[in-house]
């Protein structure tokens, strides 16, 4: 019972993480069909902001000014980088976002070098929320679970049931007709990059503190972000959420089970045949706890290519 | 005007092409020795493998503020291997092409492992025109095991070495307790530590009640882990971790309230202690150097290195620092053919040499290649003269050992075909 109550908190708030950075993700990658190598870029990004805001200014405004100029670098991009490509197709969106990652990178080490930074959780918000079986539960996950389901509600909500979601989801559906109708498509367009860029950022801001602010954390999440999105169904927010807690909890769950495919066999009785095998046989659940997200996302590829929640077959 | 032009262009040509006619005159003279770094110099991994090209290039430029060898200065020749193994391969290439005869190389057991193999191969080809792999930092057994060539020295410790220096001391301070979890990096390295915490279990009278190797540098919540930690009540956690993932696990334990210490081969890595913060406090590190317990004589290292490079030497920096000066006293009893170094000879004349260091003597062991030097347990702490990274910590030393202490014994695999 421990371990299943732990596990299951600790995978749900993991799992909640991950939709923070792929929710921009999957928003530009599915509306306007832009591959967004650099999107976690705008997650790293978004911590370094937080990181040197914080010397200036409190926590919670830091991470709030953050966002912002995370949406802001997003907004820049598209209206100088991208929209100068987007009529030579994917390719080249491709090619620009992921020569994007690398500057990005490189500039972060630049200035602020190539090691991890002293961003840390503020001693204010460092406590325990709850005694759990003699484990402390520190508030901070719970802060950023919250914050994770806040958004989700949020752009779920603009998205289906405001003017500006009728807009965007219209302009990106059927361009032409949105802009025949009057509609400033580009700048529709710009605005979905923004939020997917500052949304990347927000997450990056909350969770840089929490685990590590380091030159490397874009490359860290930078592909399992494309699982989920894969996973969840191009541009489905609620595929990226349900994906997210899959992907979590799996992994979440994976750790503590140190079975192999030995003790398989052994429940037939050839326990000791596979033992003598040695190799894969030996190779135990909870060391392949990492690689889960992949082989999920191979099923789903073979059994439901447009993913969990995806439209487009 | 189009002639003055081409005359004046002419002319510098005719010049340009003298003085390197010139320039190669000279060389054929006097062939100074070329030495290479391969190793990550840029990428996500570059950060320890900057630190082994500053701390070979403190050490060569030392050699040669003592007059290099054989009246010239040594040339160092730098290359990047994009922190993978195949990069390496060809980087090695590259640099015997470019005449490297010494080849320094360190950041990860996996790279290290396919460079050592590469240098046994070459030299079975090319008798006579021998190259020699300094091994700087590749940690797993099998270097110095069955792996082991003439042409290999690891001037590094290796899992054994620091593991087994970590628990020792912290049993010795009554820190161990009785249950211990192993947890560590699913690849040769984490292997060879899991190995020897096991090992040790039963001479220094504790339980190992959990082992677990995960994956490298993937894992960004470490909670489950921990979660396992706790669930078999454990006293101390051994790790071989690095990088982010010692960070984060010690992060996931100090968030969950986990009353373990943590006895570690590298948390002086530059950065970590920033990051942590309070979280490092009480625990463990074995290493190879300590500011704190070298009196006079460390401390002049220390600021010396910090004047040249920036900072205080920590993590990879001084046994490469130490070991490059092992070399340079080896350099010191070879002579030139045909003004020329023979690499055969400077094997020999390592195996003979030794090398004073703050800590005490360094030596090789003939037997396997590996050097046999002294090692320092410290215990993170506020308590301290040299304060690290920013932060108001530093490394308290608990115990020094001496190189005959710190020793693991030689494999059974290793069987070096000598060159005599």
């Amino acid at each position: 019972m421990e371990y299943f109550t732990i596990s299951l908190l600790n995978g749900t708030v993991y799992g909640l993480l991950l939709f923070m950075v792929s929710a921009g993700l999957t928003l530009i990658f599915g509306m306007m069909g832009v591959l967004n190598f650099a999107h976690t870029s705008f997650y790293m990004l978004g911590a370094y902001f937080a990181y040197t805001l914080q010397k200036y200014i409190s926590f919670w405004p830091s991470i709030i000014l953050a966002t912002v100029l995370a949406g802001g670098g997003g907004i820049v991009v598209e209206r100088y980088f991208l929209r100068r490509v987007h009529r030579y197709g994917h390719a080249h969106e491709l090619l620009l976002t992921f020569g994007l990652s690398y500057i990005i990178a490189e500039l972060i080490k630049l200035f602020y070098g190539n090691y991890p930074t002293n961003y840390r959780v503020p001693e204010s918000l460092h406590f325990s929320a709850f005694q759990i079986f003699g484990t402390d539960y520190p508030v901070y996950r719970l802060l950023m679970g919250g914050i994770s389901l806040g958004m989700f509600l949020l752009v779920y909500l603009l998205l289906s049931r405001t003017r500006v979601g009728i807009v965007v989801r219209s302009a990106i559906y059927r361009p032409r007709m949105a802009e025949a109708l009057g509609h400033n498509v580009p700048l529709v367009f710009m605005g979905v990059f923004g939020v997917g860029a500052a949304l990347a950022g927000l997450a990056g801001a909350v969770a840089g503190a929490f685990y590590t602010t380091n030159p490397n954390m874009a490359l860290e999440l930078g592909v399992i972000v494309f699982v989920v999105v894969v996973v969840g169904g191009l541009g489905s927010l609620e595929g990226a959420m349900l994906a997210s807690l899959i992907i979590g909890l799996s992994s979440s769950f994976a750790v503590g089970i140190d079975l192999s495919l030995v003790d398989l066999f052994a429940f037939f009785g050839a326990g000791e045949w596979a033992q003598g095998l040695g190799g894969l046989m030996e190779l135990k659940v909870s060391s392949l706890s990492a690689t889960i997200p992949f082989a999920l996302m191979l099923i789903i590829l073979l059994v439901r290519p447009s993913g969990l929640l995806g439209e487009k077959g | 005007m189009l002639t003055k032009m081409s005359v004046f262009k002419r002319s510098f040509i005719v010049l340009v092409l003298s003085l390197s006619c010139l320039l190669m005159a000279a060389t054929v003279f006097a062939a100074p020795l070329r030495v290479a770094v391969v190793e990550t110099l840029s990428g996500s991994q570059a950060s320890t493998g900057l630190l082994y090209r500053s701390a070979v290039r403190y050490g060569i430029d030392k050699i040669n503020a003592q007059g290099g060898w054989n009246g010239g200065s040594i040339q160092l020749l730098e290359y990047d291997n994009q922190g993978g193994v195949a990069g390496a391969s060809e980087k090695v290439k590259a640099a015997i092409a470019d005449g490297a005869q010494i080849i320094f190389q360190g950041a990860s057991s996996a790279v290290g492992g396919q460079v050592t193999e590469d240098i046994r191969k070459y030299n079975l080809r090319n008798p006579g025109k021998e190259v020699l792999y300094m091994n700087v930092g590749a940690e797993a057994m099998e270097l110095t095991g069955s792996k082991a060539h003439f042409h290999m020295f690891r001037i590094s410790p290796n899992a054994e070495i620091r593991i087994g220096a970590v628990i020792e001391a912290m049993k010795e301070n009554g820190n161990l307790g009785e249950r211990v979890y192993s947890m560590n990096q699913n690849y040769s390295w984490g292997m060879d530590v899991e190995k020897t915490i096991l090992d040790k279990s039963a001479s220094l009278g504790y339980e190992v009640v959990g082992k677990t190797l995960h994956d490298v540098n993937k894992i960004q919540d470490f909670s489950p882990y921990v979660a396992k930690i706790k669930a078999v009540n454990a006293n101390t956690v051994i790790t071989g971790n690095w990088s982010n993932d010692l960070l984060l696990l010690m992060k996931a334990a100090n968030d969950a309230g986990l009353q373990v210490r943590f006895g570690t081969a590298f948390l002086d890595q530059p950065g970590n202690l920033a990051n942590a913060g309070d979280t490092a406090l009480g625990h463990f590190i074995a290493h190879d150097f300590s500011l704190e317990s070298t009196g006079d004589e460390g401390a002049a290292f220390g600021e010396d290195y910090k004047k040249k490079m920036g900072h205080y030497p920590s993590y990879v920096e001084p046994h490469t620092v130490m070991g490059i000066g092992l070399l340079g006293e080896a350099l010191k009893n070879v002579a030139d053919e045909d003004g020329k170094m023979n690499i055969n000879k400077l094997v020999l004349a390592m195996e003979k040499a030794t090398y004073h260091t703050p800590l005490g003597e360094i030596s090789i062991r003939i037997e396997d290649h590996q050097v046999l030097l002294p090692m320092v347990v410290s215990e993170v702490s506020k308590d301290v003269k040299y304060k690290m990274d920013g932060t108001d910590l530093g490394y308290k030393p608990i115990k020094i050992m001496t190189a005959e202490e710190a020793a693991a014994p030689v494999q059974a695999a290793t069987k070096i075909v000598r060159i005599d």
